[in-house]
């Protein structure tokens, strides 16, 4: 990329200084036309040649071979690379004769995308805003006057010492804004199912997302089909498993950690003995129209059959109660992974035989959310990253060690929170450590039955935390990255308020 | 004579229940629903305390606030802003265009009566 670039500015300096090929080659002591191959990008230039060239156009070297045309060279392809401005058919692939031969032109286009990108996003925040905010701002305003005049209209007939036709009066409000608090906070509801409607996930794996939510994430057909499997197995290795080997390849797994490749053979026993309980599931079920969604949420069902015969539910939930939810003890009892185990975990949604309701959350190191199974009150980000104080993010400055939380989202729900970073680097030599961040969540109230939250004061270490900065309105968290696109109401500052009055 | 009141608020119901709790307290209490025509009103008629909400029709709250400060003789008039919009901010900007107090939506009776006693001087 640099001798193409230097080979036209060689060019660009050559015609500024009034100079013709023919010139230019006699003074550096080459032929014309091999200077118009050099000039043509056809041929590399030397560093003696350079250097003779310079001098004689009277350049630095830097000039020629300088580093902010190699940057503005990687953003036009980056830009060029960009889906919403061109199709791949269509790309332009010479940037770097465009930056050679026209660098202001390629910089103005630079700059020209970097105001559209911005105006973008404000058109995306205002559009957001637009959508939501009146119709909120209004009715939670409805909501608030209604219950202000209840309240106050509640306290006078309290208070006693009224006249028949005082005591009708005041009557009348109650009833009235009773009324009318009722009519807002149904309208307030239906805007958010609707508001979940037009939310609901568009591509193939959100709407495995939504498929796996709409089933409670627990899959009774399966689960019968795990527990009825000979041999539920017992950890140890491939030996522990002999009859299943057959078939299965061990190119690919040669090297993986042993409950990795433990989970490899049963995920091959899930694909030949669950297959038509899987087709059953995922066959017309409405959350999964496409061909490429009902494939995934098939090779999702495997999966979970899997980790259902390696931790069969009941077995799994007597030892999870037992542990208190104790991952690194489930590990050792059942020989599977951290995240294996912490995934049966949230599995355990069998009516009558519940286990403690888990959210489920997994990012690699760039914020970039791999897997999300939230609970009603914790909505878990899709498209961006979380909270900059949820665990899931702390726990990789620990890798390999649980960091732990209790926090109190703006609603005033509160969750215990607890993370660990794995290591799923591949094993090969030079390879950069990949780590994974796996977080669960619970309710404090169900706290208790979790080792997790042993030894942490909820009464005074409760961290107040959001969802995402976007839709918090903590507006004082110094962890704040970006503006709220709602104006929301902070509990906290609810809570103070009241005591102000 | 009474102290004479002015709720600036455009919810009947509330005015109906704060009137009520002021005249009980023996305040001479008026009312009106527009921002503009609240301004109007203060520059004419002498008021001892003003109770106002910020989400009015004609002119807001706020904005009524504003050109009270500006008024060279309503500038000490002491005004309770009583509204529900209630976050940090709201009560920033209250504070901001010179409101001598703030209360949030829904309030305590006896809270209200307290605070317009102690700007009316009781």
């Amino acid at each position: 990329m640099t001798q193409k670039l230097t080979g036209l500015k060689i060019r660009a300096y050559r015609k500024e200084r009034g100079l013709t090929q023919a010139d230019l080659a006699q003074r550096v002591g080459i032929s014309a036309p091999y200077l118009n191959l050099i000039e043509g990008n056809r041929r590399p230039v030397g560093d003696a040649l350079l250097k003779r060239i310079c001098a004689e156009l009277d350049v630095g070297i830097a000039q020629l071979d300088g580093g902010a045309e190699r940057r503005l060279v990687q953003a036009l392809e980056e830009l060029a690379a960009d889906p919403r401005i061109g199709d791949a058919r269509g790309r332009p692939a010479n940037a770097e004769e465009l930056v050679g031969r026209h660098p202001d032109w390629s910089d103005f286009i630079l700059r020209l995308f970097r105001a559209y990108e911005d105006q973008r996003q404000a058109v995306l925040a205002l559009a957001d805003r637009l959508n939501r905010d009146p119709f909120l701002g209004e009715n939670v305003h409805q909501m608030l006057t209604s219950a202000a005049s209840l309240s106050s209209a509640a306290e006078i007939l309290a208070g006693g010492n009224l006249s028949e036709e005082e005591r009708r009066r005041f009557d009348a409000i109650v009833q009235a804004d009773g009324a009318r608090l009722s009519k807002t906070a149904r309208a307030l509801l239906g805007f958010f199912d609707n508001t979940e409607m037009r939310i609901r996930s568009a591509t193939p794996s959100e709407h495995v997302d939504s498929f796996i939510l709409q089933e409670n994430n627990h899959f009774p057909a399966l689960e019968a089909l795990a527990e009825s499997f000979p041999g539920s197995f017992p950890h140890g290795g491939f030996e522990d498993a002999a009859p299943l080997r057959e078939g299965f390849s061990e190119s690919g797994h040669a090297v993986a950690a042993p409950e990795t490749r433990r989970f490899a053979l049963m995920k091959q026993t899930a694909h030949r003995i669950g297959r038509e309980a899987v087709a059953e599931i995922v066959s017309g079920h409405l959350a999964l129209p496409s061909e490429e969604s009902r494939d995934l949420a098939r090779a999702a069902l495997h999966s979970y059959l899997a980790g259902a015969m390696l931790m069969p539910y009941e077995r799994f939930l007597e030892a999870a109660e037992r542990h208190r939810y104790d991952i690194n003890a489930l590990c050792r009892q059942f020989g599977v992974s951290y995240e294996q185990a912490a995934h049966r975990l949230v599995t355990l949604r069998r009516p009558g035989a519940e286990g403690v309701p888990f959210a489920f959350m997994r990012s690699d190191v760039s914020g970039h959310v791999t897997k999300r199974l939230p609970l009603p009150g914790l909505a878990l980000p899709r498209y961006t990253t979380a909270c900059p104080l949820w665990v899931i993010y702390g726990a990789f400055q620990t890798p390999e060690i649980t960091v732990r939380l209790y926090g109190e989202l703006p609603s005033g729900d509160q969750f215990l929170f607890f993370a660990r970073a794995v290591d799923k680097t591949p094993p090969r030599v030079g390879y950069p450590r990949k780590l994974l961040s796996v977080m669960m969540a619970c309710p404090a109230s169900e706290a208790g039955r979790v080792v997790y939250g042993d030894g942490l004061d909820r009464g005074s270490a409760v961290v107040p935390i959001g969802t995402v900065c976007r839709l918090c309105p903590r507006e004082e968290c110094v962890y704040r990255q970006e503006e709220p696109l709602i104006a929301g109401s902070d509990i906290s500052d609810k809570r103070r308020m009241a005591t102000d009055i | 004579m009474s102290d004479r009141i002015l709720i600036v608020e455009d919810e009947p119901n509330i005015v109906e229940s704060l009137r009520f709790i002021l005249e009980r307290a023996d305040y001479d209490v008026h009312s009106i629903s527009d921002g503009r025509a609240a301004l109007e009103r203060l520059r004419e008629q002498p008021y001892s305390v003003v109770v106002l909400d910020i989400m009015l029709p004609g002119m807001n709250g706020l904005d009524v606030l504003r050109a009270v400060r500006q008024d060279d003789k309503l500038a000490h008039l002491p005004v309770i802003v009583l509204t529900a919009k209630g976050q940090a901010q709201d009560r920033r900007a209250a504070a901001k265009v010179g409101a001598n107090s703030f209360i949030t939506k829904p309030y305590s009776n006896a809270e209200v009566v307290k605070r317009v006693g102690e700007f009316a001087g009781r």
